[in-house]
């Protein structure tokens, strides 16, 4: 029934989002397409389940992945984005796709290159609503990115340190000049996207209950589509644009079928990229910087 | 001691010396200002002062602190605070959020938001366009939201960079009106102008640098009577 999917495609939209809202951070603020979130994204995942297996509960398992994840990406900062300032933005963007090899191959090497199941953590519990069946875990999921997703939205418009996140989106040189101490900002921006894309592959491997080295090359895709399509660098394109995209794969999916999620999912993305090139949320491209 | 003491200051770009052996001291209560031609290193002094270019040699001490190498935020942390040339304001931000942004730093919200409402009562133009982009702004309320930002972070030395370029005489008259009264109610003032006659006029000491070097200083009056400033950089602007 078309509710049921549109619930599950919320769930798996609330996935992209996250993922979509941690480019969209890199992207809007530190100019930089960061490839290694899609294997943060999977090691937030494949390291809760490799501290569960070693008999870690849920609760401690996931801190310890978010801790990893973001010392990660913390290194990711110091060694393929912080050298590199100044130069190419593309120099950047490889070295952060080589810390995604890295990953996948560490995680590979660890655990095998196989899907593993992750234990059901509230195996039974569904809430039904009409027709409707809703799991707990996948409810709690759903509620904890909106809400983490508004957080940061109110700390962006709201707070100064928004305000000092946004000045240097703006300009990096101003930045400076308004004594913002951007040494200290550029690290806690890396923790923070790599904090909700690791959040985003434990909360797939606790709703989907599999996890694999691979798993964040496809959601990965689907996050920057998510992040484009909704426009670059706007929270709440992210936002839309990751529910979008969960909310066409499972209706197509199931409407139309498998083998065809991938071609119906991107022929939607790019139809509204030629209607509004700017992306649902983005702003058109201004003409004062020319 | 004076409140800022940069003494023989040397900055370079690469290989390109911007500044050579550059002392200039502020006291506590005064107008100082820095003139010079295009090019002559003026407003790299000043982001030196501020720590945002690295010093070759020489210092920079400030109210007993030395701060030659401590990072911009340390300084605004002191009580500096840099208007920049071409204002810099913040597009993508309101007016108001540009003004929070001054005061960063602080966390008296109490005072932050009394003294926002003092800069609104001043800048009427200001308060009325407080939650439109900055970008709505004309130059002339563009440069008062920067001063604004600027005294937001309640500094003890504002230093101004070419505040006037591109404002109207009138406008022109009202910065210098504003920079004469903030400096009356206790600030210390650092400006660098091309307005040279208006600069020298307002100045308790005035420094000009050519080409990176001190070539004159001492008392404002007895250098705009110098026929070497007339001829340099009066001249042009009064016409003979
Ligand atoms: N970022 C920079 N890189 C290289 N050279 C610079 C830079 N900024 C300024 N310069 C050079 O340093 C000298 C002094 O510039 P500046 O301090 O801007 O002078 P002024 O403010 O007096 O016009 C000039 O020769 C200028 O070309
Ligand atoms: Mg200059």
């Amino acid at each position: 029934m078309v509710a049921q999917q549109i619930v599950n495609g919320l769930m798996l939209g609330a996935i992209y989002m996250l993922v979509a809202v941690a480019f969209t951070l890199a992207i809007g603020v530190l100019n930089f397409l960061n490839f290694s979130l899609p294997g943060l994204f999977m090691a937030g995942g494949m390291l809760a389940f490799g501290l569960m297996k070693a008999g870690w509960p849920f609760l401690l398992a996931a801190a310890g992945a978010l801790a990893a994840a973001a010392f990660i990406s913390l290194l990711v900062e110091r060694f393929a984005y912080r050298p590199m300032q100044g130069g190419d933005p593309e120099v950047p963007l490889v070295s952060s796709l080589g810390f995604l090899v890295l990953l996948e191959n560490l995680m590979l090497v660890q655990f095998g290159s196989d899907q593993q199941a992750f234990p059901a953590l509230l195996p039974d519990l569904n809430l039904r609503l009409g027709g409707l069946v809703i799991g707990y875990a996948q409810l709690a999921s759903l509620l904890l990115s909106l809400g983490l997703v508004a957080v940061l939205s109110f700390v962006l418009a709201k707070t100064a340190a928004g305000r000092r996140i946004r000045t240097v989106a703006e300009s990096r040189e101003t930045a400076l000049l308004m004594g913002i101490d951007i040494a200290r900002l550029v690290p806690q921006l890396f923790v923070a996207s790599a904090a909700l894309a690791a959040l985003a592959g434990i909360l797939f491997a606790v709703n989907y209950q599999q996890v694999s080295p691979f798993m964040g090359e496809g959601v990965g895709f689907k996050g920057v589509a998510a992040m484009i399509v909704g426009g670059m660098g706007s929270i709440w394109g992210a936002v839309l644009g990751g529910l979008l995209i969960g909310l066409a794969e499972v209706v197509s999916i199931s409407f139309i079928g498998a083998d065809v999620v991938n071609i119906t999912v991107y022929g939607l993305l790019l139809l509204i990229l030629i209607v509004r090139p700017q992306g649902l949320m983005g702003r058109a491209p201004s003409r004062e910087k020319l | 001691m004076a409140l800022l003491e940069v003494s023989a200051l040397s900055v370079s770009y690469g290989r390109v010396a911007a500044l050579t052996d550059v002392s200039l001291r502020v006291q506590e209560g005064e107008i100082v200002t820095v003139l010079g031609a295009n090019g002559a290193g003026k407003s790299t002094l000043l982001k030196a002062i501020l720590g945002a270019v690295p010093v070759k040699g020489g210092g920079i001490a400030f109210a007993d602190t030395d701060l030659t190498r401590a990072a911009p935020h340390k300084r605004m942390g002191a009580g500096l605070v840099l208007v920049p040339e071409g204002r810099r304001i913040l597009i993508s931000l309101t007016v108001e959020e540009n003004l929070l942004l001054g005061a960063h730093m602080r966390r008296d919200t109490a005072a932050i938001r009394r003294e926002m409402d003092a800069i609104y009562g001043r800048f009427s133009n200001l308060a009325e366009r407080r939650h439109m982009l900055a970008s709505c702004l004309s130059g002339g309320e563009q440069q008062m939201l920067a001063i604004g930002r600027a005294m937001m972070a309640k500094p003890r030395l504002m230093m101004l960079d070419e505040p006037s370029l591109g404002l109207s005489p009138l406008f022109v008259e009202k910065l210098f009106d504003l920079i004469c009264e903030l400096n009356r109610d206790g600030l210390s003032v650092l400006l660098v102008e091309q307005n040279t006659g208006k600069a020298l006029k307002v100045a308790h000491a005035a420094t000009v640098l050519e080409l990176g070097r001190v070539t004159m200083d001492g008392d404002p009056k007895a250098l705009a009577a110098d026929p070497r400033l007339q001829d340099a950089y009066l001249g042009g602007a009064g016409g003979h």
